[in-house]
C-alpha cells in the first residue's frame, strides 16, 4: 500500500471479505497478500476432494474452521457412477484431526463417509459446531450414536439425501442430558423410526433449534407435540403426513401450527392426505419455501396452498401439481425465485398428469423474480423456449429435462436448438443449464457464442459430431463442470481442446465416442489433470485394451496432488505408466 | 491534568511526526484511546514543549481527519442516521489516504474509525480481479508463475516426484563433484555455480527410510589441495519456487547423458566421493571407475527407485471401503431420472 501497512491491519481488512472468490483473488495478488492471507483463511471449500490432497490445503491454511468437502461426480445422482468409485472422507479427517483440533464445521456432499470417520470427528474436534451429510453414505447409527455422544457443542447435524444403515433407533439418546445447543436438525433421510421419546426430550431441550426435519416414520398425530416443544421453529419437515380423520388430532395440530409464528419452511409431507392439509393454512401467508416433492397431493389440493403463499420464494413439487397449478402459481407468488417440478412417474411414457410446456411459461411470464428452474415434463416446443427466453432473462439455472430422449418440438417436430439457443442468447447471466430433447450440433454453436457465464453444463443424448463438444468447450469461457452422456462426440474435441481441460472442474463423459487411444494421449500429456476411464463389464485388461476401443465412462478433473490411489480395479488413470512423468 | 473550568476550554497539544503541533479540544483528543493513556500516564500534553508526539503513521493530514470523526462522534445525542451518514461521507476519500487513515486510526486504537475504514477497504477489494486490486493499492506483481499456478510447486509434493527429484539432484551433486574434479585435474578453472538447493522441509528428508541425508548438512572434507569447497550443505532457501525443480531435472537430465561416456579419473575423484555425502542409495563402494558406470548408477537408481516407491505405497493410509449403495439399474432411455429431491 505505499508505505507500511501493518500485516495484522491488512488481516482486519481481510476478516470483512469472506466469500471464496474474494479471497482467492486477494491471494494472488502479491506474496505479502498471499502470506498474510493464507494464515488468516478460515473457510474453504474444495469442489473435488481428488483435486488436492488434505496436505496441501493444511500447508497452505494452516488455521481452518471450516471445511466442505465434494466427492463424487454429480450425475452419481443418476445411478451412473458404479459403487466403490471413491469419494472417502477417512484420509481427510485422520489430517485435519491432526491439524486442526479447532475446526468447527465439516460439510460433505456425495462422499463416502465411514462410522469409523464420524467417531474421529466426535473425537477429535473440541469445538466441533456444524456436520452436514449431503447424500453421502457409508456409515450407521452407530456413527451418529458417536456425534451425538462426543459433540458438545453440536449445532447442526444435517443428513439430507444420505442412505444410512439404520441399526439402531437409539442413537439420538447418546445426546447427554446436558446437551442443549442444537440449532437444526435434518433425519428426513432415515427410513425408520426413531426413539421418539429421545426426539421429543431432545427438542424440548434445545431452545434454539431453528430447524427440525423429521423422517417418515414421525406419525403425524405426534407432531402437534413436537410443534408445541419448538414453537421458535423456522424450519420444520413433518413425517408421514397421513392419518385417520379425527378432528382432536386435526385440531391439536392445527393449533400448533399457529403457535409457529416464525416457521418460513415446510417440507417433508409424505403420504400426504387431504383432509389434514388446512392445518398449515395459518402458516402459509409467512411461507417463503415449500417442499411438496415427496407429497401425492394433487393440482386441487396443491393449489389451495399456494395461492395463500404470496411471499413464496421457493417451490419444489411434483407434476401433480399441473398446468392449473402452476398458472395459479405464477398469479398468487409474485416474489418466487426458484421452481422445482419432478416427475411423479419418470419410467411412464404416457402420464395422465396434465402437466405441460405451458405451466412453466406461465410461472416465467407471471414471476419477475424467478431465477432458478427445474422441470420436468413431456413435451416441449421452440416457441415455449422463446417466451421463456424473453419473459425472464434474469434466469441463472435453467435445467430442462423432457423424459422422452431426443424428443423434438411436439408442435413442429424440429430440433430445440432455437429455443435453447433463445435461452442462452437472452440470459447473459446463466451459470447452470441441462438441455434435453432433440438437438443437433447447431444448439452448441448457440451455446458456445452466448454461454459466456455458464459454468455447469449437463447433455444427454444430444448433438451429431464432436462440433457440437468443440463449440461448447471452446466457447464457454467459465465452463468449470461439463457432465455429458449418450452423445457422439469423441476424440478430436476433446484433444483439440485439452488445454480447456485444466480450466475446468471437471468433465464426465459417458456412452460418448471416446477411444481410450485418445484417453491415453490426454493423460500423458496434461501433467495436471488425471483422466480416469471406467469399465465395470470388462475391466481385467482395462490398462492394455487397443487405441481404438470405446471408453465405458470417462471421468476427468484438474488436480494438483496427482493421480489417486484409491480406485476400484475398474477404474484406472490413463497415461500414468510412466512414473518418470514429471510435468 | 488540566481541570476544566467552566470559563475556560481545555485543551491538549499534539505533535505530529513532521514535528509540527497543535492544540486540540481536550474531549475531542482524548477520544482516541492511545492519547488519553498517555494523557493519564505521562501528564503529557499540557503545553506545547510537551506535547504528545504522535505515531509515525499519524501524519497531519491523517490527523486532521481522525479529528473531525472524533470531533463528531463524542457529541452525545447524535442520531445513528447522522452519525452514519457522516461516517459515509468521511471515507469517500481516494485509496492511499483511506489507507492513510485506516493506519492512523490503527496506531491511535480508534478502533470504531479502524473497522469503518477496514470495510471501506474491503469493499474496494471485493469482486475485483487480482490484477485489478494491484492497480488499485499500487502493489508489486511479484508472484512468479509457478506460484501463481501453486500446482507446480505443490505437484512435487508428491512422494514418488518427491524421490525422483532427490534422487536426481543428487546424482547432478555427484556429476559435477565429477565434473570439478576432473577439470581440477586438467587445471581448468571451474565455475562455482550457483546450486540450486532444495528447500525440503525436514519432514520429507526424513520420509526416507534408512536415509542418510542427515549428512548431507555436515559439508565436506576437502581432500585436494586447493579444491574448491564443495557446497554441500543443504541451504534452504525461503520462497524457492519448487517449479524450478522440475525444469532443473528435465535440464541435467540431458546433462546426465552427456556426462554419461566421460571417462574420470579415479582415485581423486574416489577420494571427493567418499568424503561426499553417501545416502542409503548410493553407497561409494559401489562406484567402479570406467565407462560402464553411468549406466550401471542408472540401473541401480531405477531399482531403488522402484524398492523406495513400493515401500512407499505401503505406507499410503489403506481404502477404507464403503458400503455399497443402491441398484445399478437404470433405465438407459430416459436420461436424467432423479433419485433425489435435493434440497
Amino acid at each position: 500500500m505505499g508505505f507500511s501497512f501493518p500485516e495484522d491491519l491488512l488481516e482486519h481488512v481481510f476478516s470483512f471479505i469472506t466469500s471464496d472468490k474474494d479471497r482467492n483473488a486477494v491471494s494472488l495478488v502479491c506474496k505479502s497478500w498471499y502470506e498474510i492471507e493464507r494464515w488468516c483463511r478460515r473457510r474453504v471449500f474444495i469442489g473435488n476432494c481428488y483435486a488436492v490432497s488434505p496436505g496441501i490445503v493444511i500447508r497452505r491454511f494452516p488455521d481452518l474452521k471450516s471445511v466442505e468437502l465434494k466427492g463424487k461426480p454429480h450425475f452419481a445422482d443418476f445411478n451412473l457412477v458404479p459403487d466403490g468409485w471413491g469419494g472417502y472422507v477417512y484420509p481427510w479427517i485422520v489430517e485435519f484431526s491432526r491439524a486442526y483440533p479447532w475446526l468447527e464445521e465439516i460439510k460433505l456432499k456425495r462422499m463416502v463417509v465411514t462410522d469409523e470417520s464420524l467417531e474421529l470427528i466426535s473425537k477429535s474436534f473440541k469445538s466441533f459446531k456444524v456436520l452436514v451429510l449431503s447424500s453421502c453414505e457409508g456409515f450407521s447409527t452407530d456413527g451418529l450414536a458417536a456425534i451425538a455422544a462426543n459433540c458438545r457443542n453440536l449445532k447442526v447435524l444435517d443428513l439430507r439425501e444420505s442412505e444410512v444403515e439404520e441399526l439402531s433407533g437409539h442413537w439420538l439418546s447418546h445426546f447427554p442430558d446436558s446437551f442443549t445447543t442444537l440449532e437444526s436438525l435434518n433425519i428426513a433421510c432415515l427410513g425408520s423410526e426413531v426413539s421418539f421419546s429421545a426426539l421429543e426430550h431432545l427438542v424440548a431441550r434445545s431452545p434454539n433449534l431453528k430447524t427440525l426435519r423429521l423422517n417418515r416414520a414421525v406419525p403425524l398425530d405426534k407432531l402437534s407435540t413436537l410443534l408445541h416443544r419448538a414453537p421458535q421453529l423456522v424450519e420444520f419437515g413433518t413425517g408421514a403426513y397421513s392419518a385417520e380423520t379425527r378432528p382432536s388430532v386435526y385440531s391439536s395440530l392445527a393449533e400448533a401450527f399457529s403457535h409457529c409464528k416464525e416457521l418460513k419452511d415446510l417440507s417433508g409431507f409424505w403420504d400426504a392426505v387431504p383432509s389434514y392439509l388446512p392445518a398449515i393454512y395459518p402458516v402459509c401467508s409467512r411461507l417463503t419455501s415449500l417442499n411438496l416433492s415427496y407429497s401425492p397431493i394433487q393440482s386441487p389440493d396443491i393449489t389451495k396452498i399456494i395461492t395463500q403463499c404470496p411471499n413464496l420464494q421457493r417451490l419444489l413439487v411434483l407434476d401433480y401439481i399441473e398446468d392449473a397449478g402452476l398458472n395459479a402459481l405464477a398469479m398468487s407468488c409474485k416474489n418466487l425465485q426458484e421452481l422445482r417440478v419432478f416427475p411423479s412417474e419418470p419410467y411412464v411414457m404416457n402420464s395422465n398428469v396434465s402437466l405441460t410446456e405451458q405451466g412453466l411459461v406461465s410461472v416465467c411470464e407471471g414471476c419477475p423474480k424467478l431465477q432458478s428452474v427445474l422441470y420436468f415434463c413431456r413435451q416441449m416446443s421452440n416457441s415455449a423456449l422463446f417466451s421463456i427466453a424473453r419473459a425472464r432473462p434474469n434466469l441463472t439455472c435453467f435445467r430442462l429435462c423432457i423424459i422422452e430422449p431426443q424428443a423434438p418440438d411436439y408442435l413442429t417436430f424440429e430440433p430445440l436448438d432455437s429455443g435453447f439457443g433463445a435461452i442462452v442468447e437472452h440470459c447473459k447471466d446463466l451459470t447452470r443449464l441441462s438441455l434435453s430433447g432433440f438437438l443437433t450440433d447447431r444448439v452448441f454453436e448457440y451455446i458456445g457464442a452466448h454461454g459466456k457465464k455458464l459454468k455447469m453444463l449437463s447433455l444427454a443424448f444430444a448433438g451429431d459430431s464432436d462440433l457440437g463438444l468443440h463449440h461448447v468447450l471452446s466457447g464457454c469461457e467459465r465452463l468449470s463442470k461439463l457432465e455429458i452422456r449418450d452423445c457422439p462426440f469423441g476424440d478430436k474435441a476433446l484433444l483439440g481442446n485439452a488445454a480447456k481441460l485444466e480450466t475446468m472442474r471437471s468433465l464426465w463423459m459417458s456412452s460418448c465416442s471416446v477411444s481410450f487411444g485418445a484417453c491415453k494421449l490426454l493423460g500423458e500429456k496434461m501433467g495436471r489433470v488425471n483422466v480416469e476411464v471406467m469399465d465395470e463389464s470388462d475391466y481385467l485388461e482395462l490398462d492394455s485394451k487397443s487405441d481404438g476401443c470405446l471408453v465405458e465412462k470417462l471421468y476427468v478433473y484438474r488436480t494438483v496432488s496427482g493421480p489417486r490411489d484409491d480406485m476400484p480395479p475398474f477404474i484406472y488413470t490413463m497415461g500414468q505408466d510412466s512414473a518418470y512423468r514429471l510435468n | 491534568m488540566a481541570i476544566v473550568k467552566p470559563e475556560m476550554k481545555s485543551f491538549i497539544w499534539l505533535e505530529t511526526p513532521d514535528g509540527s503541533t497543535q492544540q486540540v479540544e481536550e474531549e475531542v483528543a482524548m477520544f482516541c484511546p492511545m492519547i488519553c493513556r498517555e494523557v493519564l500516564q505521562t501528564g503529557m500534553g499540557s503545553s506545547k514543549n510537551y506535547a504528545i508526539k504522535l505515531p509515525q503513521r499519524v501524519t497531519t493530514p491523517v490527523l486532521g481527519l481522525i479529528l473531525d470523526y472524533c470531533r463528531f462522534h463524542q457529541v452525545q445525542g447524535r442520531s445513528n442516521k447522522e452519525r452514519k451518514s457522516f461516517d459515509e461521507k468521511l471515507i469517500r476519500l481516494d485509496t492511499k489516504k483511506l489507507c492513510e487513515l485506516t493506519s492512523g486510526a490503527d496506531s491511535l486504537q480508534l478502533r470504531p474509525l479502524v473497522d469503518l475504514t477496514s470495510r471501506a477497504l474491503a469493499r474496494m477489494i471485493e469482486g475485483k480481479t487480482p490484477e485489478e486490486i494491484r492497480h488499485t493499492f499500487h502493489l508489486p506483481d511479484d508472484l512468479t508463475e509457478e506460484e501463481k499456478l501453486e500446482p507446480l510447486r505443490i505437484r512435487t509434493n508428491d512422494p514418488r516426484i518427491r524421490l525422483l527429484n532427490r534422487l536426481y539432484a543428487r546424482k547432478r551433486k555427484e556429476l559435477k563433484i565429477r565434473e570439478k574434479a576432473k577439470c581440477m585435474l586438467e587445471n581448468v578453472e571451474v565455475e562455482e555455480e550457483h546450486e540450486h538447493v532444495d528447500d525440503r522441509s525436514v519432514d520429507d528428508l526424513l520420509l526416507f527410510i534408512n536415509s542418510g541425508d542427515e549428512k548431507d548438512s555436515k559439508g565436506v572434507k576437502s581432500s585436494a589441495s586447493g579444491a574448491p569447497k564443495n557446497k554441500k550443505k543443504n541451504r534452504r532457501r525461503k520462497d524457492h519456487p519448487k517449479g524450478l525443480h522440475i525444469i532443473e531435472n528435465g535440464n541435467h537430465k540431458k546433462e546426465t547423458d552427456s556426462l554419461c561416456s566421460s571417462a574420470s579419473s579415479p582415485s581423486k575423484i574416489s577420494k571427493l566421493l567418499e568424503s561426499d555425502s553417501p545416502t542409503a542409495i548410493m553407497h561409494s563402494s559401489d562406484f567402479d571407475f570406467d565407462d560402464e558406470l553411468d549406466p550401471a548408477m542408472k540401473e541401480q537408481l531405477d531399482r531403488e527407485v522402484e524398492d523406495f516407491a513400493r515401500r512407499l505405497n505401503s505406507v499410503w493410509p489403506k481404502r477404507v471401503s464403503g458400503t455399497g449403495m443402491g441398484s445399478l439399474g437404470h433405465d438407459r432411455r430416459i436420461a436424467f431420472a432423479p433419485l433425489s429431491r435435493s434440497s
